[in-house]
């Protein structure tokens, strides 16, 4: 069902936060199951060069609680690789990409939509050796297919890849740049001199990684975590496990949570004064029998209205937090129940999309516009690199 | 505003009285009976809500209740923001020893790990215990309902030298500071 928003007023909505409190226990004799609770507000900041030994006293402390309390999560005690998830965001600029970035290039990325998975690290990948990998990439299908392991046998009559780099899209220096694989391959019943059709693209990327994560990665491995494939699943399936073979890396499934969704509808809502979004899509299943999905598109001038004031208590212009996205989505909610009694919080949030892109929960992308490529890889790299085992 | 209160009737013989309170109301009924098939030695009454505060009407009839549960599924927003607003229904002195939170689908991919962390922040500010469930097999919830009748029968006080508020000081969620996001800059 659709609803057509005309205009509506801001309500505001405050979030209930739990208190913040450290408890350390101090046991005195385990024997007698007695112990002291001692509270510190942790409000100033661990150091950076203390932090290794605060750490073993913590982990020794942990070991003593741990013989009594029966619940406590682990957490990663690596100090080099925790990620952390971003609570804030630079407020996205329209930056002109095809300074940066070649146009045809540029070209190839946008208006397809790439279904994303995340790679973890390779080994001894090296940008100077392309056309190596093209060659390898293409015997290794090639050899596939005769053990009638993968695709059809009969349809195409052989591979070709091609392995480019494309220039510009990594922000940072850490960043290493940006690999793009395409096969082409011929149809068995297209005239003699017909060029080879892409069958399959894919394409590696890193931008704007943690930099601490990035730092700490030993010399010979090259992290770009965020693999875009478009095309047959067999042919993804190839790559993959070429990619397995010859980097030791391993692959996997990159969905997007509702929490990145709602990141986007903001960011995006948020450049509709630069460039008109022209609607804001939202796509919410709900748990009903049978499950009942919610198509919620708004009128992008009062979604902006919407976002625009939630942006008006936060004093610094650049960065937008957590807050204002959650503020916006539970705006639109609550004028959603308003009218319909129906609470969409007690639903999954599938699928947002605009005129500048489209995101789906299952892992899916479109971005429709060259401008605010960067913004939405970094985000995309971040869910990468969150979602990647460590 | 019609708290609920722990001590305001007298306890049963042999007795123990649960209530859980859940939002979408599909957990609590295998739960339910689950719980009451596995426990032989004690009469376990378990009593279904949706929501605190409970009826008026049943005031009178209801018994004490030793233990409330409140069952958060982690796939909406809403089962959470339900189970807070029920909080304020609670007399305090249920926070000691007698209130659990369980939560299910704590290892689903598609449910974002920030609501984890806010739940487990609530429970560790009101030191309650943080169970996790898995609702969707039998030996799920069948882990759940012994787990939560261990707590009940402490506190329902038929377990000899233990009561809710020393057993909750074992059992009670803990956030160790590095889960809290923003002391790592």
């Amino acid at each position: 069902m659709m609803l057509y928003l005309t205009t509506f007023p801001y309500q505001d909505s405050s979030c209930i936060m739990g208190k913040r409190e450290v408890q350390i226990h101090f046991l005195t004799l385990p024997v007698l199951f007695f112990s002291v609770m001692e509270e510190r507000k942790s409000t100033e900041e661990t150091p950076r060069n203390n932090a290794l030994a605060q750490r073993r006293s913590k982990s020794y402390r942990q070991s003593m609680r741990s013989c009594v309390e029966a619940t406590h999560l682990t957490y990663t005690s690596g100090l080099l690789t925790a990620l952390r998830i971003p609570r804030s965001r630079k407020a996205p600029k329209s930056c002109d990409i095809t300074k940066q970035v070649d146009p045809d290039q540029v070209a190839l990325l946008v208006k397809k939509e790439w279904q994303l998975s995340y790679v973890t690290p390779l080994y001894q990948f090296r940008h100077t050796q392309l056309k190596s990998y093209s060659k390898q990439l293409s015997a290794f299908m090639v050899s596939e297919k005769q053990q009638g392991l993968a695709i059809e046998v009969g349809q195409e009559l052989g591979f070709k890849v091609n392995f480019s780099v494309v220039l510009g899209l990594a922000e940072t220096d850490k960043d290493a740049e940006t690999v793009f694989i395409q096969i082409l391959s011929k149809q068995v019943f297209s005239a003699k001199d017909a060029a080879p059709k892409v069958v399959w693209s894919g394409w590696l990327t890193c931008v704007n990684g943690d930099l601490d994560y990035l730092r700490s990665l030993p010399l010979e491995f090259v992290s770009l975590p965020l693999f875009c494939t478009r095309g047959p699943e067999s042919l993804t399936v190839l790559v993959k496990t070429w990619f397995e073979k010859t980097f030791d890396c391993c692959f996997g499934p990159l969905g997007i949570n509702s929490t990145n969704l709602q990141w986007l509808a903001s960011l995006w809502t948020g450049c509709h004064p630069t460039i008109n979004i022209q609607y804001l899509k939202l796509v919410w299943t709900l748990p009903t029998l049978p499950p009942m999905d919610v198509t919620y598109t708004v009128h992008p001038q009062d979604a902006w209205e919407l976002w625009d004031s939630m942006r008006q208590v936060d004093t610094t212009e650049d960065s937008i937090s957590i807050d204002e996205v959650t503020g916006f989505i539970k705006g639109l909610q609550s004028h959603f129940f308003r009218h319909f009694r129906i609470d969409l919080s007690a639903g999954s949030l599938m699928q947002i999309s605009t005129a500048l892109g489209s995101s789906h929960h299952s892992g899916k992308i479109k971005i429709a516009s060259p401008n605010y490529i960067p913004t939405i890889l970094q985000l995309l790299t971040e869910c990468a690199l969150l979602k990647m085992p460590i | 505003m019609s708290l609920l209160k722990p001590f305001s009737k007298l306890p049963g013989l042999n007795t123990a009285n649960i209530l859980l309170v859940e939002n979408e109301e599909q957990f609590q009924q295998k739960l339910a009976d689950t719980v009451v098939l596995q426990e032989k030695t004690v009469n376990v009454n378990v009593r279904l809500a949706r929501s605190l505060p409970l009826p008026m009407e049943n005031e009178e009839s209801r018994p004490r209740i030793d233990l409330v549960v409140f069952i958060i599924h982690l796939t909406s927003e809403l089962s959470f923001q339900s189970a807070e607003t029920s909080l304020k229904y609670l007399d305090p002195g249920y926070f000691q020893g007698k209130v659990c939170f369980l939560v299910t689908s704590a290892r689903n991919v598609s449910v974002p790990p920030e609501r984890l962390v806010s739940v487990r922040k609530l429970a560790a500010s009101l030191h309650c215990p943080l169970l996790c469930a898995e609702d969707q097999t039998t030996e799920g919830v069948t882990t759940a309902a012994h787990r939560l009748l261990a707590i009940l029968k402490v506190a329902a006080g038929l377990v000899p030298m233990a009561t809710g508020l020393y057993l909750s000081t074992l059992t009670r969620c803990t956030v160790p500071s590095d889960i809290d996001q923003q002391n790592f800059e």
